[in-house]
C-alpha cells in the first residue's frame, strides 16, 4: 500500500540527491557515480537527506531510483512530491507523547486502590 | 433498654448513609455528620453494655461482636484488611458490615478488593461463579480483580458497564464509582471525573465526593465548590496527606492554556496550498492524532488537489516531460490514495471520525472509515449471535465482556462516524442484539445481562428513529427483571 510518508522517503530524487530539474543525462551520471561510490564503500553516500531525516542509500535503491525516473508518468509524480516537499532536515521528526501518560504514577495505590 | 436505642441509632445511620448517596451538595456533608455520629454512639453503647455485663463474660463478648464490629467492619475493612492483603477476613467483615439487602454481594467486592496475588483471585473468583444469574456485585467483582492482576483498563471497562446493569446494591456501587474516581485522578482524567458527579453516576464515598470536587475545580466547572466546602469535604475523607496536595493543586490552577498545536497548524496557511499541505500531512504524522488535526489536514489536502495552480503545474511538467494523455488526473488519484491511507491509518488507530469535506482525500478517507468499521463491527455482532447455535455457552461473566466489548465498539463507530454512520450500523446490531438478549432470557436466565442488552438497543432505536425496533425495545424492556433485591419493573 503506497503511503504519502513513502513517497517523501523513498522519493527517487532525494534517494539520488538531484534537485526536480536535473536532466535525463544528469539522473544517469549520478547514478552511476552513487553506484561505483557505493561499491567502493565511501561513507558519505550511505546515506540520504529527506524532510523525514536521513535515511541508508543502498545499490536497490539508486537502481529503482533511475528506472522511476526513466518512467515519464513516474518522474511526474515524484516531482510533484519532491518539488513541493519542506526542506530535508538532519534528524527525523521526535514524535510528541500521547498526552494520555499517566500524571501521577502511583496515586491510585496512595488512595488505596490497585493496580 | 440497650436493644432499642441501638437499632434506632442503626437506622438513622442507615438512613443518613441513604440520604447522602442521593446528595452531591451541602447537605452530604450533614448527612455524612449524621452518620458518624450514629457510629459513635452506637460504639458507645456497646462497650457501655460491655461494661455493665463484664461479669457475665458470655453475655459480655457475643454482645460486642453483634454491636460494635457491624459498625467498625468498614474501617477495618479499608484500612487494615486491604491493605493486609486479607481477603477472606475482608469477605467475612463485609458480610457482617449490614451494607444493606444482600451482604454477599459487598463481601464479594470488599474480598476482591483486598485480593493481591493468584491464589486469592481464585478464591473470590470461586465464590463469585457460584452466584446466579449475573449481577453488578459479580462485575464489580470481575472489575476489581482485573484491577489486582495489574489491568487497569480492564477494570475500567467493567466497572463503567455496571452503570447498565438494573440490578442496583448502592454500597458495591461506592466501591466501583471509587475505584473509577481514583482511576480518574491518576490518569489526570479530569474531565470524565467531573463529568461523573454532574451526572452523579454513583453514589459517592467521601474519596469520591471530595476528587469530584478536585475535578470540578480543575476543570472550572461552574458547579465546583467553594474553597471552604472543599477543604470539608477533605476532612471527611480518608487519606488526608495524599488528598492535601490535591486539594491545594486545585484551588490554584489557572485555566487550561489553548491549545499551541492547534494554532500551529495554521502556520503555514500563506504558503502555496501543495507545499502547505504536505508540512500539514508531516506535522499531523509528527503529532497525536486530534479531530482537529485530522480535518485541517485533509482540508489541505482537498485544497491543493483542487487547486488551479497545482493542476496547471502538473500539467506543464507532464507536456515537458511527454508523460502519457490523462497523465494530470492519475497524478492527483495516486496522490489522493496514498494520502488516504496514511490518514486513514492514523484516524483509525485514534478512533476518529472523518471530516465532513469535499475533495478526493476527505471523500476517499469518509469511505475507508465507514466501510472498515462497518464491516469489522458486522463481523463481531455475527461472530457474537452465532454462538447460540454452536452451544458454545461461555460463563455469565464472559457473556458480559464480550457485550461490553462489542458496545464499546459499536459507541467508538458511532461517535467517529456521527448519526448517518450510526443508522447504518443499527440495523444489523439490533437484529443480532434481540436474539441474543431473547436467548438469554430464555435459555440462561440472565435476567439482568439480557435487560441491559435490550435498554441498550431501545436507547439506540430512539435515537436513529427505528419504530419496529422502537416498540419491540418498549415490550422487552417493560418486563420484570428478577433481581437477588426483588422484581424490578421499569
Amino acid at each position: 500500500m503506497t503511503t504519502a510518508t513513502a513517497m517523501l522517503v523513498d522519493n527517487p530524487f532525494f534517494v539520488l540527491g538531484l534537485g526536480t530539474e536535473a536532466s535525463r543525462i544528469e539522473v544517469e551520471r549520478e547514478s552511476q557515480k552513487l553506484l561505483g561510490m557505493l561499491e567502493l564503500g565511501f561513507a558519505e553516500v550511505q546515506s540520504y537527506a529527506t524532510p523525514l531525516g536521513p535515511r541508508p542509500r543502498t545499490a536497490e535503491a539508486v537502481r529503482a531510483a533511475v528506472a522511476a525516473l526513466r518512467d515519464p508518468y513516474q518522474r511526474l509524480v515524484a516531482e510533484l512530491w519532491a518539488h513541493h516537499a519542506p526542506p530535508a532536515a538532519a534528524e527525523p521528526p521526535a514524535r510528541e507523547a500521547e498526552p494520555s501518560a499517566p500524571p501521577r504514577d502511583g496515586l491510585r495505590r496512595q488512595l488505596g486502590w490497585r493496580p | 433498654m440497650y436493644a432499642l436505642p441501638y437499632w434506632v441509632l442503626h437506622w438513622l445511620r442507615q438512613a443518613a448513609i441513604n440520604a447522602r448517596r442521593g446528595n452531591r451538595r451541602t447537605r452530604y456533608l450533614a448527612w455524612s455528620v449524621a452518620a458518624g455520629v450514629a457510629n459513635g454512639l452506637m460504639i458507645s453503647l456497646g462497650v457501655a453494655f460491655v461494661l455493665v455485663f463484664r461479669s457475665v463474660w458470655w453475655i459480655a463478648l457475643p454482645m460486642l461482636a453483634l454491636m460494635v464490629l457491624p459498625v467498625v467492619a468498614n474501617p477495618l475493612i479499608r484500612f487494615v484488611l486491604v491493605p493486609a492483603g486479607a481477603q477472606r477476613l475482608a469477605y467475612y467483615a463485609g458480610r457482617i458490615s449490614r451494607p444493606g439487602a444482600d451482604p454477599v454481594a459487598y463481601a464479594l467486592c470488599a474480598a476482591a478488593w483486598a485480593s493481591r496475588d493468584g491464589a486469592a483471585i481464585a478464591w473470590v473468583e470461586a465464590r463469585r461463579d457460584l452466584r446466579l444469574p449475573l449481577g453488578d456485585a459479580e462485575i464489580v467483582t470481575t472489575g476489581l480483580l482485573a484491577a489486582a492482576r495489574g489491568d487497569a483498563a480492564t477494570a475500567r471497562g467493567l466497572l463503567r458497564s455496571v452503570a447498565m446493569i438494573v440490578e442496583d446494591h448502592p454500597a458495591v456501587r461506592e466501591l466501583a464509582g471509587e475505584w473509577l474516581a481514583c482511576d480518574a485522578a491518576a490518569r489526570g482524567a479530569w474531565r470524565e471525573l467531573a463529568d461523573d458527579a454532574s451526572e452523579m453516576r454513583w453514589p459517592a464515598t467521601p474519596l469520591t465526593y471530595l476528587l469530584e470536587g478536585v475535578a470540578l475545580h480543575r476543570t472550572h466547572a461552574p458547579a465546583a465548590p467553594p474553597a471552604r466546602e472543599l477543604w470539608a469535604r477533605w476532612l471527611l475523607a480518608p487519606r488526608h496527606r495524599v488528598t492535601r496536595a490535591l486539594v491545594g493543586e486545585a484551588l490554584t490552577c489557572e485555566p487550561d492554556a489553548p491549545d499551541a498545536r492547534a494554532q500551529s497548524t495554521g502556520d503555514a496557511t500563506g504558503a502555496a496550498p501543495l507545499p502547505h499541505a504536505v508540512a500539514a500531512h508531516l506535522a499531523f504524522e509528527a503529532r497525536p492524532a486530534t479531530a482537529a488535526s485530522l480535518a485541517a489536514t485533509v482540508a489541505a489536502w482537498d485544497a491543493a488537489l483542487g487547486d488551479a495552480g497545482t493542476r496547471a503545474w502538473l500539467a506543464r511538467r507532464a507536456l515537458e516531460l511527454d508523460a502519457p494523455p490523462g497523465a494530470v488526473e492519475r497524478a492527483i488519484g495516486d496522490v489522493a490514495g496514498a494520502v488516504t491511507n496514511d490518514l486513514a491509518r492514523r484516524a483509525e488507530a485514534a478512533q476518529l471520525g472523518a471530516p465532513s469535506a469535499s475533495g478526493p482525500v476527505g471523500h476517499g478517507l469518509t469511505r475507508r472509515l465507514r466501510h472498515g468499521r462497518l464491516d469489522a463491527l458486522e463481523a463481531a455482532f455475527s461472530r457474537w449471535a452465532d454462538r447460540r447455535h454452536d452451544g458454545s455457552a461461555h460463563p455469565a461473566i464472559d457473556e458480559w465482556r464480550e457485550f461490553v466489548a462489542l458496545w464499546t465498539a459499536y459507541q467508538a463507530v458511532v461517535t467517529a462516524g456521527g448519526i448517518e454512520l450510526r443508522r447504518l450500523a443499527f440495523p444489523h446490531a439490533f437484529s443480532k442484539g434481540s436474539h441474543m438478549a431473547a436467548w438469554l432470557w430464555n435459555k440462561r436466565e440472565e435476567y439482568a445481562l439480557s435487560h441491559a442488552i435490550s435498554t441498550w438497543l431501545l436507547a439506540e432505536a430512539l435515537a436513529v428513529g427505528d419504530a419496529e425496533a422502537i416498540e419491540l425495545g418498549h415490550r422487552n424492556c417493560a418486563l420484570a427483571v428478577p433481581t437477588r433485591l426483588g422484581r424490578i419493573e421499569h
